[in-house]
């Protein structure tokens, strides 16, 4: 009767993770889960950026970010960033209020300390640029609806020992600088070990790595990503210093008053 | 005296820091050096300064405390060799209150280069506008109030002791405003209010933060900065007498700023009421002037900037003894582009006097050598006979930068 009992558990627990699998086994199902992979309502940390260039000269971008979610549904997002480093930059702050709603523009402000002065700057063009001279764009430093791009489940492979999906991910918008880029998504934490990114001419643009993946107050974390540009190689290098989640901030802290202030 | 600025501060970052442990520190600056020679016969240096620039910071809870101070030493205008104090405040924040008070920059409105609601801070126009715009701003000694919410904010402050344009009258500065006189000449350019509590400035501003659109409303009582001139003869008739004359006005501004797709449209309106004007037969009188701005920003992608701006200033009730036209139209233009992953940064800045067919541009490059060393060169380009950029139709310069960011 025990043996029993235990092949009936076996099975309905069989069918669950089927079921489950079997819910979230699209490439677009794949991406919501990672995209909504908990990371608090609201967040803080220091990012320190290395700009390689390919003889190996460095440059190096301190920035302090906060954000919260926001909206009905906590989908969109408010971002505050501060360059601490270098001191010709330092002062210089970056709000942004991010909508996840297709088609709807960004609100941004970029405040600019030699200036003393907060300027109103579009939310559509910028997202292509790469941000500060990283190889990393605004898109990529930012968050982007889900269906904004075509998803296609390509395979499950094992890298590094971790079991991953393998998702396509094709633009919709024809001025997006990637035609596609396919990511490595490990299944125990929703992270992605790998993106490969593609220019308009299917060939290999930048290849991005995440590394040093950890769990910070119960929340999964990359705390490295190396972004290589394999056609310039170029490559920049970010790492997450002191990540704090669930943070003692609200809304009101995220407007051009802080912004002009430079701190929370 | 001067010298104990810098120490005081230096000091106070290791003694206060001894005491608290809970008080952050921050000790920054830079360092430049500027040089500018006329393009055209007698190829004189135009300008040729150093500086060092200190800034101090300490913070603990919400409480702020921000001090930076100049010490420069020019080659060319020896008054300007000085150390100054540039900004000095203290700021408490909490969520909803913000109190500033202090030696402090205050800017208003979305013009960029061009005052129309933003006449808090008065400009020095010691080497007209061949400075960093950070470094033509004078700062205010001034108490803020902020009320801050999500959406929307409201600014109210106070200013004991107003401070005016400063316009360079030595005979020595290629810059200065009296060099077509041909005849002797004395200045008097402290005739400013006096310093009482009637005089004092005060103001109101309304600014509100929305999905897809920024706008606010101002107010201010305040005085026309930039000094009218009365001109008078010594006794001997010999010597030409120049004085400045300042006025009560007041102004009622709105501002706004838009994106759309990859452009952001700017605009200001504002009202001055009671502008002191220079009138015929050697007196002044005060009129209402609109003042009207549109610009356009357009994002361009890969690192391409445009922006573009038309400002109109019209006299109402016009008289035709007034020495200046009933319009008065200015349009400015900016192009940059950054280049070799954001090291390298090229820009034109161009104001042109639409009345006047005269213009002013700025050409510049800026290349970061390192985290910390720019090197920048540029050339100034005046142009046209008449107007405000005529009367420097000779000083069209090149100028080469180094700064040393710490």
């Amino acid at each position: 009767m025990k043996i029993i009992k235990i092949q009936l558990l076996t099975v309905v627990i069989l069918f669950t993770t089927l079921n489950i699998s079997a819910q979230i086994f699209t490439g677009r199902d794949i991406m919501q889960n990672v995209k909504d992979r908990p990371d608090g309502y609201s967040r803080s940390s220091e990012m320190t950026m290395q700009l390689i260039n390919k003889r190996g000269s460095v440059r190096e971008r301190k920035v302090i970010s906060y954000s919260i979610d926001v909206g009905e549904n906590k989908k969109d997002r408010k971002t505050l960033m501060f360059f601490q480093y270098p001191g010709d930059v330092k002062g210089t702050g970056f709000l942004t209020w991010d909508y996840d709603e297709i088609g709807k523009d960004d609100d941004k402000w970029l405040y600019l300390p030699a200036m003393k002065k907060t300027r109103r700057i579009s939310g559509s063009s910028a997202k292509k640029d790469y941000f500060m001279g990283t190889d990393f764009t605004y898109d990529d430093m930012g968050s982007r609806n889900v269906d904004e791009d075509n998803h296609k489940l390509l395979r499950q492979e094992t890298v590094d020992g971790h079991k991953c999906w393998v998702v396509e991910s094709s633009s919709k918008d024809s001025r997006d600088i990637y035609s596609k880029k396919i990511s490595w998504i490990r299944q125990d934490c929703l992270i992605a070990l790998k993106v490969e990114y593609y220019d308009k001419l299917s060939k290999l643009h930048r290849e991005l790595k995440l590394s040093d993946i950890t769990q910070v107050d119960g929340i999964w974390i990359a705390k490295r990503m190396d972004m290589t540009n394999v056609q310039t190689n170029h490559k920049t290098i970010i790492l997450i210093e002191n990540p704090k989640y669930n943070i003692d901030i609200d809304e009101n802290s995220f407007t051009v008053a802080k912004l002009e202030k430079g701190n929370l | 005296m001067k010298n104990s600025y810098i120490i005081l501060l230096l000091l106070l970052s290791s003694i206060v820091h001894a005491q608290d442990e809970n008080i952050k520190f921050k000790f920054s600056g830079f360092a430049d050096t500027y040089h500018a020679v006329r393009s055209q016969s007698p190829n004189d240096f135009m300008s040729s300064r150093s500086r060092l620039r200190t800034e101090f910071e300490a913070s603990k809870g919400k409480s702020y405390m921000f001090a930076s101070l100049n010490s420069t030493y020019n080659s060319i205008v020896e008054d300007a060799t000085k150390i100054e104090l540039r900004e000095a405040f203290f700021q408490y924040t909490n969520n909803n209150w913000d109190f500033k008070i202090g030696k402090q920059i205050v800017i208003w409105g979305v013009a960029d280069g061009m005052r129309i609601t933003d006449i808090v801070s008065p400009m020095d126009y010691s080497e007209f506008l061949a400075r960093d715009y950070d470094d033509i701003r004078i700062p205010v000694n001034a108490f803020r109030l902020k009320y801050i919410k999500p959406s929307y904010n409201i600014e109210l402050f106070f200013i004991p002791v107003s401070e005016f344009f400063v316009l360079p009258v030595d005979e020595k500065n290629p810059w200065s405003i009296t060099n077509s006189i041909e005849m002797p000449y004395t200045t008097d350019m402290d005739n400013t209010p006096d310093k009482t509590l009637k005089n004092s400035e005060f103001g109101a501003r309304f600014s509100f933060y929305l999905s897809g659109i920024d706008f606010s409303i101002s107010a201010l009582h305040t005085w026309n900065k930039m000094p009218v001139f009365k001109y008078g003869y010594s006794q001997t008739m010999d010597t030409l007498q120049l004085h400045a004359n300042y006025e009560r006005m007041e102004m009622l501004g709105i501002d706004f700023s838009k994106p759309v797709g990859k452009f952001v449209v700017r605009g200001e309106f504002a009202g001055y009421f009671d502008e002191l004007l220079e009138f015929s037969n050697n007196e002044t009188i005060t009129k209402n002037t609109l003042n009207f701005l549109l610009g356009i920003d357009w994002y361009a992608g890969n690192d391409w900037t445009v922006m573009a701006q038309y400002y109109h200033k019209m006299i109402t009730d016009y008289d035709a003894a007034l020495a200046s036209d009933k319009n008065s139209t200015y349009a400015t233009l900016s192009i940059s582009k950054k280049i070799l992953r954001s090291t390298l940064n090229l820009g034109a800045y161009s104001y042109v006097d639409l009345f006047n067919e005269a213009s002013f541009t700025r050409f510049s490059a800026d290349f970061s050598m390192t985290d910390q060393i720019h090197l920048m060169a540029g050339y100034d380009w005046f142009l046209g006979d008449k107007g405000m950029f005529g009367m420097y139709k000779d000083n069209s310069e090149y100028w080469v930068k180094t700064k040393f960011s710490f």
